[in-house]
């Protein structure tokens, strides 16, 4: 198995591996015969017109399809989305993103801050991040040491992205600019997915690189840093507990 | 074999008249004030096709909230469903082609399609449903949308469309009205 497979595979532990989302570019009647014959059920498709792009909602499938469809995603060939445990999870992520219907592709002032904020707020606390540059926007991710319910991790994060929409709006700018979006989230679970990290972004065909303080990362550099943040920084639960504490039960 | 795209609202079902006739009571789940509830109901209900400068916005929740109850509460119409039925006697390869967000709609449209006895072999959104029948082959698209009636000719996509007061007065796109799904059968032979 190609490396950066197993550490995705590493990092996403806990996650669902019988459904993906997969983002790419084939598509026809053939292809999803394709999938059918080797049991992978599609419950619906999507076509969006950044670059004719296909999205597949997948179940059924089998972790060996899955570890394909991981070396399709390390190779650039798709992306795979993965969905969040209906109950609990040992990763969470905040989705930051432009909030702009039209024009939106490039990165704001707002995202920038909020990102920076929630970084700084979330190091304090000692939740180790993985800020993965996407898009217009970033995927703030971090990985625990043990699952937590969503219950738990719901309200830890919109605590945390609530105290970076704070600093926005302390400095004046208009929070409805950017959307921040939660993984997981109890009041849609099941029904959102994320992109992991390790591939090209969808519409402007770049490698997601990852955020290392104000300096983002090559892809070579990157993927040295994910292995490292897979090996050596998942949070455990005290940690995290403890944060929890600092920002739900008893915030500033 | 055979392939036909067939939209859900407003040619399937009846959408819009329940979106207008049902009698949506305010209540948390919204995520809106009281006060703006009135007010955005009304929004949705006269300002259907208007664009949004936001994507993620109070107002495009309740919409999405609002839309889904409507998917469910929509009534079928007789004469499509027995399309439909004979679509899957006849062979076809049926695609339901909708504008619809099928991550929070998926359910609740297999539900009803499952629930009024429609056949179908994909679901699939497209945000332009006229590039999408060219991708992958298909000729001929049944739908009510404006954009659909007047330019699918032009690329080659036989459009369909249930006649209603929005596209009565249609001229020119090769399109056909249709009263009845029933005129539909003898035209997609053609």
């Amino acid at each position: 198995m190609d490396r950066r497979v197993a550490l995705i595979k590493t990092f996403s532990r806990g996650l669902p591996t019988d459904r993906v989302k997969l983002e790419v570019s084939a598509y026809g009647f053939e292809f999803l015969s394709q999938l059918r014959i080797r049991g992978i059920q599609l419950e619906y498709g999507e076509l969006t017109l950044s670059n004719v792009l296909h999205k597949y909602k997948l179940t059924n499938l089998t972790e060996s399809q899955l570890d394909e469809l991981l070396e399709w995603h390390v190779a650039k060939l798709c992306n795979v989305c993965l969905y969040f445990d209906r109950r609990a999870n040992s990763v969470f992520s905040f989705n930051l993103d432009n909030n702009y219907a039209q024009g939106g592709s490039h990165l704001i002032p707002e995202v920038q801050i909020a990102v920076r904020t929630l970084v700084e707020r979330l190091n304090e606390v000692n939740c180790k991040l993985l800020v993965v540059a996407s898009g217009r926007g970033y995927h703030v991710w971090c990985r625990l040491a043990t699952a937590v319910p969503n219950e738990r991790l719901y309200p830890f994060m919109v605590h945390a992205a609530a105290g970076s929409l704070l600093v926005l709006q302390q400095r004046g700018l208009d929070t409805n600019n950017m959307k921040f979006n939660l993984y997981p989230d109890i009041r849609i679970q099941d029904l959102v997915s994320l992109r992991l990290f390790g591939s090209k972004h969808a519409k402007n065909h770049v490698f997601s690189c990852i955020l290392d303080g104000e300096v983002l990362l090559d892809e070579e550099a990157s993927w040295a840093y994910f292995e490292d943040y897979v090996e050596n920084r998942a949070v455990p639960l005290d940690t995290f507990n403890s944060a929890y504490d600092t920002l739900v039960k008893f915030p500033p | 074999m055979k392939t036909i795209a067939v939209d859900l609202d407003d040619t399937l079902n009846n959408f819009t008249q329940t979106l207008w006739e049902t009698p949506f009571a305010y209540h948390e789940r919204y995520a809106v004030e009281p006060g703006a509830f009135g007010e955005y109901l009304d929004r949705l209900r006269t300002q259907p096709l208007a664009v949004e400068a936001l994507l993620s916005t109070e107002f495009a929740y309740f919409r999405a909230k609002i839309h889904l109850e409507c998917y469910r509460r929509a009534e079928a119409r007789a004469d499509g469903i027995a399309f439909m039925q004979w679509l899957k006697r006849e062979g076809w390869r049926i695609v339901i082609c909708t504008h619809r967000d099928l991550r929070t709609s998926y359910d609740a449209t297999r539900t009803w399609l499952a629930d009024n006895g429609i056949p179908f072999d994909y679901i699939f959104r497209a945000g332009n449903k006229i590039v999408f029948c060219k991708l992958w082959g298909i000729d001929i698209l049944v739908d009510d949308n404006l954009f659909n009636i007047l330019y699918g000719g032009q690329h080659g996509v036989r459009v369909f469309y249930p006649v209603n007061d929005q596209n009565r007065d249609v001229q020119g796109g090769g399109a056909r009205g249709f009263e009845t799904f029933d005129q539909v059968r003898p035209w997609i032979a053609e």
